[in-house]
């Protein structure tokens, strides 16, 4: 006997069946066919598949036919000699081939046990019906990515932030470049303070500390106050309602009341930082005259229904040297005490001399058929308002004040200096004398005789005696039909015998509202005539403001429902300076988001001062005859 | 007690199912829609100034229910581990779960007073609706899909499926010990396929392209073409006839494995993300105070 074979194959339960098979033979053969000594019912076999062949008593041969591969403990090859004293595993497909010398039998006899070791098919492996069905395995799983992205999430929007605000405190400047922290940012930062956008610490000093106001008085140091303190604290209305309760919440979280930046918002996108909003100036203004009893600041809340008529400050005394400026409602038509005597209806006419006169000068002018607004009021640097009109600029080029022409030269009186008006008069009259005749004296040749010489000397002196004609020019010029006196109010002196002549000061307003705030180049799309009826008036003293009603027809409150919603900040300033408030400087007046109307001035902070002063006095002068 | 108690529960369930969705003629839904036609009415009566934002007092409030609800909305995950009856039973849970979740969509986005940006704010935002939109998915495929599943199942069993593929494939390991070489490696390429191999997108999508079952049919064929002998008797004819009895097998376990995954899928984001959600929550919420 040679070879013992011995096919081995298992029960449900695990517990082997063995068939064994002697064979008295030198070659086995190995192989699906049936016919095989030793029958593989494995696929990955081929019919004849291979011959295992006895060398000698302890040794064999395996070799496949065509250099079909198989493994000898574990190495692939297609032939090979293999010793049976020390047992070999020899695997075909998913067959299994254990050789080694039985132990029962004598010398020579090998034993080959024969075992299916894998599955028949991969679905008949064993399977986990539960996961094998569901996606689990196809799927990375739920806890680890669950934990994982909150570890991630926790670290790079969490802690490392924390780390950097920290690191960040007392840092003036952290430079540009990313810094965790802006992954907390709420929306970009307004225009003005966009160089702060990558240092968050600038603001939020002290972690769950709410923004304090020394923040900003960092930069910000000298923003006015918008009044007394005891004043400001009698004035405010007592919290109610939703108020009470986001004040108490305030309390609660360490908020204190009338920060910077309960007014100024931030984070609020980059646009220009936008305006405090109606409430919080009609929460004192609306009802101030029931707290502040002694005030003079009359009650508003909303300028489309609760905003009184306009007080501009008009002259309203101008007898003594300097006028006497009183708030006048408009409802009370003013009269404006200037000075002046200018009727503006005479000269934007179209039809009278003046227009006539314009024709005439409307080359070299550069004017239309008649006078517009324009031609005389200018506007200033920035277009809010208008420059002063003065008689050298606006007047003269009609009104003038020639008196006199030397070699093409033409003489004219000094504007603003009565006395030197007189100086020159006087001065004309004595230099025009009248030339002695020769025949009165002198060594000069003359007719014959007495009569030529006494009529000589009657027409010199007649003409001497009508040349002293200055005293007669000087009140000419300060009378009715003067070059004066169709503008300026003249006074003449107690004693009308003397020269005493007075011009009576000139006090053109520049502005009318020293709390209130009006852009004309905001209002440029309007004629002039809109709001101010020109070319009605026939009086200097007439104040052409347009009352509250002429505003309501384009601007309401913040709320309303009209061409332009306005808040209070469109024309006030809390921090109050001289420039234009805040809501017109930075261009956010409109919640319409209309355009900017211009920067004027950068920030209140800088306490800028208006240049043009409200009044302008000028002339006031005497002219001392 | 305890009987009164049972015959009024087994009358409530009835023979007619009341699904979670219509679960108490859907009072969870009017609920949910209360929350959102209030939030949406303050909303549009508060004027806030410039812009409606998410530090405002309502603002706050909006928030504060939102977190709460998300917190309370995750709490499902363990709830759902006890099954009971009753007031607060797993079907009216889950029935507040589905609509408080979409209300989340109104509350949270008028939190925001619609101020996005590339922050961590927005990052718990959209990451809470990733999970609301998962969540949609879920339910829509929960309301549409069990039936095509049960269709296609044609009443059999996971077990049965597995069962028949196997003796399939025993059947076809016998048929084919007589082929050559070549034609017994493509059966056994059949026999080595895993049923529930390939990847994600192929669960997802039913398209097994390679599948080494239906190559051996069309291979095992084309061979036949050129050396058919006696029909019947052949045992390619039995092996074949026994791939397409296996293709079939594995169309209908695939096309259940497909419907299986599309109810699944979502729940590989649901939960995961409501994690994430949680923690850029806390993130959120700590860095708004932190940066007050």
């Amino acid at each position: 006997m040679s070879f013992i074979v011995r096919q081995i194959s298992r029960t449900a339960e695990g517990r082997e069946i063995i068939r064994p098979r002697e064979f008295d033979q030198e070659v086995l053969t190995v192989g699906r066919d049936t016919a095989s000594d030793i029958h593989l019912a494995d696929l990955a076999v081929t019919l004849n598949h291979a011959t295992i062949r006895q060398l000698g008593p302890d040794r064999i041969r395996v070799a496949t036919e065509k250099d079909l591969p198989f493994t000898v403990n574990g190495r692939t090859t297609s032939a090979m000699e293999i010793p049976v004293a020390g047992g070999a595993e020899i695997r075909f497909g998913s067959h299994r081939l254990m050789v080694s010398r039985d132990p029962e039998g004598g010398a020579g006899l090998i034993r080959i046990d024969v075992e299916r070791v894998e599955a028949l098919s991969d679905a008949s492996e064993a399977k986990d019906e539960a996961k094998v069905f569901s996606l689990a395995g196809k799927m990375p799983s739920k806890r680890a990515v669950a934990w994982g992205t909150v570890i991630v999430v926790l670290l790079v929007f969490l802690a490392w932030p924390i780390l950097t605000a920290f690191q960040s405190q007392g840092v003036k400047d952290r430079g540009h470049g990313f810094h965790a922290d802006q992954t907390w940012t709420a929306g970009p930062l307004s225009l003005a303070h966009k160089t702060l956008e990558t240092n968050c610490q600038a603001c939020h000093q002290k972690p769950f500390v709410a923004v304090r106001d020394d923040s900003c008085l960092a930069c910000h140091a000298g923003v006015h106050d918008h009044g007394d303190p005891r004043r400001l604290a009698v004035a405010k209305a007592a919290p109610a309602g939703f108020d009470k309760i986001e004040i108490a919440f305030k309390g609660a979280f360490n908020i204190p009341e009338g920060r910077c930046v309960d007014c100024h918002l931030e984070h609020e996108g980059a646009t220009r930082m936008p305006p405090a909003r109606q409430k919080f100036c009609a929460d004192c203004h609306g009802s101030l005259s029931t707290r502040l009893t002694d005030t003079e600041i009359s009650d508003a809340a909303d300028f489309g229904t609760a905003h009184p008529q306009f007080r501009p400050a008009v002259a309203v005394n101008f007898d003594g040297p300097s006028p006497i400026i009183r708030r006048v409602s408009l409802d009370q038509q003013p009269k404006e005490d200037n000075g002046l005597k200018f009727p503006h209806a005479m000269h934007l006419s179209t039809t009278n001399g003046v227009a006539q006169m314009v024709r005439t000068m409307s080359g070299e002018q550069n004017w239309g058929q008649s006078l517009q607004c324009k031609d005389c009021h200018t506007p200033d640097a920035n277009g809010a308002g208008f420059r002063p009109v003065t008689m050298e600029q606006n007047c003269q080029m009609c009104h003038d004040l020639a008196f006199d022409k030397v070699d093409g030269t033409i003489r004219t009186l000094r504007h603003g200096d009565p006395r030197q008006v007189v100086a020159e008069l006087r001065s004309y009259y004595g230099s025009h004398g009248v030339a002695r005749p020769p025949i009165l004296g002198g060594m000069g040749r003359r007719i014959p005789g007495q009569g030529a010489a006494a009529t000589a000397a009657a027409d010199y002196y007649l003409a001497v005696g009508h040349s002293g004609g200055a005293d007669a020019a000087i009140a000419k010029v300060f009378s009715p039909g003067g070059a004066c006196y169709d503008c300026h109010m003249i006074n003449r002196a107690t004693n009308p015998y003397t020269l005493n002549f007075e011009v009576h000061p000139v006090r053109l307003p520049q502005r009318y509202f020293k709390l209130g705030w009006f852009d004309h180049r905001a209002h440029e799309t309007e004629s002039c005539e809109s709001c101010h009826s020109a070319k009605k008036s026939n009086s200097a003293t007439d104040v052409m403001l347009p009352g509250i009603a002429t505003c309501r027809s384009c601007h309401g409150g913040e709320s309303a429902h009209v061409q332009v919603p306005s808040s209070c900040a469109m024309c006030h300033d809390y921090h109050r300076g001289d420039g234009a408030p805040f809501a017109t400087r930075t261009g956010n007046g409109s919640t319409s988001g209309g355009e900017p109307v211009a920067n004027r001035g950068g920030m209140s902070a800088t306490g800028r001062a208006d240049p043009s002063p409200v009044t302008r006095v000028t002339g006031g002068r005497r002219a001392a005859g | 007690m305890a009987t009164r108690q049972l015959s009024r529960s087994a009358l409530a369930g009835g023979t007619n199912h009341e699904g979670f969705l219509r679960h108490r003629n859907f009072r969870w839904l009017k609920i949910a829609g209360g929350l959102c036609l209030v939030s949406i009415v303050a909303y549009l009566l508060i004027d806030q100034k410039p812009h409606p934002n998410g530090g405002s007092a309502y603002g706050y409030t909006l928030g504060t229910i939102g977190a709460l609800l998300i917190l309370w909305l995750t709490m499902l995950g363990l709830r759902k581990r006890a099954m009971t009856r009753g007031r607060w039973s797993l079907k009216a849970w889950t029935s507040a779960h589905v609509y408080l979740g979409l209300s989340l969509i109104i509350v949270a986005t008028l939190h925001t007073g619609f101020h996005f940006g590339w922050n961590v704010h927005t990052l718990a935002y959209v990451l809470m609706m990733i999970v609301i939109l998962s969540g949609m998915y879920g339910i829509t495929v929960y309301a549409a899909l069990p039936r095509f599943l049960s269709n296609n199942r044609e009443e059999t069993t996971q077990t049965q499926m597995l069962d028949t593929l196997r003796s399939l494939d025993r059947q076809l390991h016998d048929a084919a010990q007589p082929l050559d070489a070549g034609a017994a490696e493509l059966v056994r390429r059949s026999l080595e396929d895993n049923p529930f191999g390939g990847g994600l997108w192929q669960r997802l999508s039913g398209n097994y392209p390679k599948c080494p079952t239906r190559i051996a049919q069309l291979e095992l064929r084309r061979m036949a073409r050129g050396m058919r002998s006696s029909v019947g008797a052949d045992p390619l004819e039995k092996v074949d006839m026994l791939l397409e009895r296996k293709e079939s097998a594995l169309t209908l376990i695939r096309q259940h494995l497909r419907y299986k995954a599309l109810l699944e899928v979502w729940l590989y984001i649901h939960i995961p993300v409501t994690f994430a959600l949680i923690a850029a929550l806390a993130a959120h919420i700590i860095s708004v105070f932190f940066y007050w």
